[in-house]
């Protein structure tokens, strides 16, 4: 955004400039929708969080205090949605999952089929909740280690520990995958 | 947070939790780090290879898209242009009709301070009166109320 800066789109937001509001919106909705996403895996949900997201921003923008970015505010907002909606899903028990082999495959071969389908979108979704939070946030939207650490409501020093477990727990993933492929 | 000395151990650690690119590093320790790093690349040679490895495997991450509606139905929330009485008049236009302008309101009002207006004007220049007077006079056949007065 050449020459007009995040507070004066926001104040322009806020009195109801059709413009600015398009701006904000198109800006920040799609990282919104992906970390939401990332959290729900699911994508009618994500779009819930989403809109309420920004529900929430009109209401806040008459009063919007510049301390944070807008994308910043908007994640945490739409993270406290996601947390509430995971908590409110019932914990779902390893043999409830849904059958996602094919039958007619031996176990060998079907669980090898299983594994070359699973992209690393299925690793990052096998995360605990807060380690896909933060690698969500910093690797793959590009925060800085600051503003990441603000939007989890998290000191610098815990986001790191979240971001190298996660990062760890995804490499330990792909050698055992690596390694089962091999045999 | 403070920035800490950079140490062998401490870029390890950024490799490991922030990945290969010195751009996704603290901007605090970046330039530090890096110089550690290009001094002694063989030291962090396999840590980058296995980071690098994973940095392009969260690259390939592929997501769906958002609906093409959702970005019409948030816009559709958003606050509308407020419509603004700017200055004096408009405030006093705001105390005068609080509920907003009506025609017939607005007519009486006009009715009545351009006669206020006219009346104040011409009550305000003395010559008004006599002309009225002599007028009145004049209706009796003199020429003014003194002409009136020494005939009684």
């Amino acid at each position: 955004m050449s020459g007009v800066s995040e507070l004066d789109q926001i104040t322009r937001a806020a009195g109801g400039d059709r413009a600015a509001q398009a701006a904000l919106v198109n800006r920040n909705m799609p990282i919104v929708f992906r970390v939401a996403y990332r959290m729900l895996q699911d994508r009618a949900e994500a779009e819930d969080v989403t809109q309420e997201t920004f529900l929430r921003a009109w209401k806040a923008l008459p009063d919007w205090q510049p301390k944070a970015k807008f994308s910043t505010w908007a994640c945490t907002v739409a993270l406290n949605l996601c947390r509430d909606r995971l908590r409110k899903k019932k914990p779902v028990l390893m043999d409830e999952l849904p059958e996602r082999v094919d039958t007619a495959l031996k176990p060998e071969e079907a669980l090898q089929s299983q594994q070359a389908l699973q992209g690393i979108e299925d690793k990052i979704a096998a995360l605990p909740e807060r380690q896909r939070e933060a690698l969500s946030l910093c690797a793959l939207e590009g925060m800085t280690n600051i503003e990441a650490a603000e939007a989890m409501d998290v000191s610098v020093r815990a986001l790191e520990s979240l971001l190298a477990r996660a990062r760890r727990s995804l490499r330990a993933s792909l050698s055992a995958e690596q390694e089962g492929a091999m045999r | 947070m403070t920035p800490m000395p950079i140490t062998t151990e401490r870029v390890f650690e950024l490799i490991e939790t922030y990945g290969a690119e010195p751009g996704a590093w603290p901007e605090d320790e970046r330039d530090a780090a890096a110089a550690l790093l290009a001094s002694e690349p063989e030291t962090f040679a396999a840590a980058l290879k296995a980071a690098r490895a994973l940095d392009a495997l969260l690259m390939s991450e592929s997501l769906p898209e958002p609906s093409s509606v959702l970005a019409d139905a948030i816009l559709s929330a958003a606050p509308a242009a407020s419509r603004k009485r700017k200055g004096f008049l408009g405030h006093l236009g705001s105390l005068v009709f609080p509920q907003g302008a009506r025609w017939p309101a607005g007519a009486a009002l006009a009715s009545l301070m351009m006669g206020l207006v006219g009346g104040y004007a011409y009550a305000s220049t003395g010559a008004g009166y006599d002309q009225v007077e002599d007028a009145y006079y004049a209706a009796f056949g003199y020429d003014s109320n003194e002409t009136w007065l020494s005939l009684e």
